[in-house]
């Protein structure tokens, strides 16, 4: 159990910043997943905490104690890495316990704890194996075994399910799960995968370009994103962006889309500004294909108009029917039973309550 | 429709006889060269079981009418004289003396280089790996006056310890390669896991890494192992008498001999000479070329 305390990490490998002024607090028993594109600095501020690689500027506190030069063996954390990074000469009882033995714990306690997690990851039966005859889900498991074994204070996971098939992946992400709600230990997690993100986090922190972009909850990073970077890399299909300047309308404001010929516009008197929008200010709209429906479906403020269908995928569940919307394409999730047909429009319905608005130059939300 | 299946089945036909063909026309090359190669150590072996007599009358290819064994007893252990006979039982141990703690020594260096040069870059990591590099392309002539030197300095010319030093230094390249391009393939995430562990740089090395390294450690030693035994020049250049190595001792064995030529105790000790090298092959050939690729393929 334990808090960490990141203050104004800074890290930069040659010419390159990694790392820019980043801050990032993470209380008792959280589960924080950091969330970008690769490249965006995820996997090294998570090595950083972990203690292999250096920090250039800035503190790590764990507890309050800053950690920064101290070796990683002694910042009581362990790591499950993306390649399981099992020994491979070694059996799996070998590698669950290698660490407790570099630790000099007792051999009753080491016995007790492997059995213990053993049984509760299932690779009790694999204990005399090596990796090499394990599959990629039961590498996973005894990764994350050597990982509890240690009992650490915070756990630390590089994407650790990237290397395994689909539904592997389902299975063994509402494992960590469970493995949260049962142990109640702070979890440091980088992904990739909005949907794990999504899933697992109690907080999300969004990271581009060495910056935290948002941290919140998954429901605060899906429903109020404060860029358009975390709008459109979180949510799946991406979220609608149109371009567009705001035009005053009595007490509120309309949304004018670029390209307008025929005075078309879209009423946001309901959205609650974050600062003063000025008159045919540049900006660009934001809205989840999910708030596209079929006409009649929103109770609240919403916006009806006829489209003409571009292309139609269907998942199963339901249809995700891409739009031509004045020269801009949109995506809705419409139920499968509608009838969408390409070419031939078709009643929809815009629910204006959810929508988001980014200033067009800072592309922050407004 | 059965046109069209007669005329696969045609197809197929004319497709198998022509792989045929080319299978043994492949089996017939191969043996060919293998019977080209193998040509002079049938000759070497031969001879060296046939007496003088027959060799000066008999044909080169003949088998022996008798198998003899005096030429390989004359070349091991010599006939029996005291001054000038050289034979090469007491330099076939000299050259186990050298060859053993040289080839453990670079191994075990090169393995140690390699492991830091992958695992714990530090600054300027390259140029010093790029150095060893260029130590791989030095030639044995370019070291031969600047090593005697040192091991004059040192107090060990014209003894094993000074050529197991020398074979230990000018190997260290090559070792420190192999076993870099090797560890290169291995990911980082398991050193890393290891240090979170608790393990240190050596425990890493021995317990993590060193157990999977089989196959380069089986390269790098055939690698040093027929470089050494087999050198001439360094043994010749800083050893003579008794303290040199088997090639030495083979070469005065052979110009020595002062009456006529004794082809059959000549070959006899030529292959004993390249006997070890050839065990060490057989043994862990199928390794060799295994190891050779792994790093470069999986790199």
């Amino acid at each position: 159990m334990a808090t960490l305390e990141a203050r104004n990490l800074t890290k930069n490998f040659g010419s390159t910043r990694v790392l820019r002024q980043v801050n990032l607090d993470v209380s008792d028993g959280e589960f924080i997943v950091l969330l970008g594109p690769s490249g965006c600095g995820k996997s090294t501020l998570l090595n950083m905490i972990a203690g292999l690689e250096s920090v250039d500027e800035g503190d790590i506190r764990i507890d309050d104690y800053v950690v920064n030069k101290v070796e990683p063996k002694d910042r009581n954390i362990a790591m499950v890495f993306q390649s399981y990074a099992l020994y491979p000469a070694m059996t799996v009882r070998e590698n669950i316990i290698f660490g407790l033995k570099q630790r000099k714990v007792s051999k009753e306690q080491t016995e007790k704890s492997l059995s213990h997690f053993s049984k509760m990851l299932q690779v009790d039966q694999l204990l005399d194996r090596k990796p090499a005859q394990l599959s990629g889900g039961q590498r996973q498991r005894v990764a994350m075994g050597r990982a509890l074994v240690r009992e650490p204070q915070i756990f630390l996971f590089d994407e650790p399910l990237s290397n395994l098939d689909a539904k592997l992946r389902v299975e063994m992400r509402r494992e960590i799960k469970k493995l949260h709600e049962q142990l109640g230990t702070t979890m440091i997690y980088v992904t990739h995968d909005q949907i794990e993100a999504m899933s697992l986090a109690t907080r999300i922190a969004v990271m581009n370009e060495g910056i935290i972009q948002q941290i919140g909850t998954p429901q605060e990073i899906y429903d109020k994103p404060n860029s358009v970077f975390v709008a459109d890399f979180v949510g799946s299909p991406s979220i609608n962006l149109v371009p567009g300047k705001l035009e005053k309308n009595g007490k509120g404001f309309n949304f004018v889309p670029d390209q307008q010929p025929d005075g078309f516009n879209i009423p946001i008197n309901g959205y609650a500004f974050e600062n003063s929008p000025q008159e045919g200010q540049p900006v660009i709209l934001g809205l989840r294909p999910e708030h596209i429906n079929l006409s009649n479906t929103f109770q609240d403020a919403h916006l009806d108009l006829e489209l003409k269908p571009t292309l139609i995928e269907l998942t199963g569940y339901e249809q995700n029917v891409t739009f031509d919307f004045q020269g801009h394409e949109v995506t809705g999730r419409l139920p499968r039973n509608a009838q969408a047909e390409l070419g031939s429009p078709l009643s929809l319905s815009l629910d204006l309550s959810e929508i988001s608005l980014f200033d067009k130059e800072t592309s922050f939300r407004i | 429709m059965p046109a069209v299946d007669l005329q696969m089945e045609a197809l197929e036909r004319s497709a198998s006889r022509r792989k045929t063909f080319y299978r043994w026309l492949l089996f017939l090359i191969l043996g060919v060269f293998a019977i080209y190669y193998l040509a002079p150590m049938y000759v070497m072996i031969v001879t060296s079981f046939k007496s003088m007599e027959e060799i000066r009358k008999g044909n080169l290819m003949m088998l022996p009418k008798e198998f003899l064994l005096d030429a390989w007893k004359i070349a091991w252990g010599g006939r029996g004289y005291d001054a000038g006979d050289v034979f090469l039982r007491p330099f076939f141990w000299n050259s186990t003396k050298m060859v053993v703690p040289a080839v453990v020594i670079s191994t075990f260096l090169g393995a140690i280089n390699g492991y830091i040069l992958t695992k714990w870059r530090f600054k300027g990591d390259n140029i010093i790996f790029l150095l060893f590099l260029f130590g791989c392309f030095i030639p044995y002539q370019a070291i031969l006056l600047p090593m005697a030197r040192t091991l004059g300095a040192l107090g060990i010319s014209n003894s094993i310890t000074g050529l197991v030093l020398v074979h230990s230094v000018y190997g260290l390249s090559f070792t420190t390669l192999f076993f870099r391009n090797y560890y290169v393939s291995i990911p980082d995430e398991m050193i890393k896991a290891a240090r979170i562990d608790g393990a240190g740089f050596f425990k890493i090395f021995f317990k993590v890494l060193l157990p999977i390294s089989a196959p380069i450690i089986v390269v790098t030693v055939i690698w040093q192992f027929t470089n050494i035994w087999n050198d001439f020049l360094f043994g010749s250049s800083f050893s003579f008498g008794e303290a040199a190595p088997i090639q030495v001792a083979l070469n005065n064995m052979v110009l020595t001999s002062t009456s006529v030529k004794q082809y059959n105790v000549d070959m006899a000790a030529a292959f004993i000479a390249g006997f070890p090298t050839l065990v060490v092959y057989i043994l862990a050939g199928k390794y060799f070329i295994r190891g050779l690729t792994a790093g470069s393929v999986k790199g």
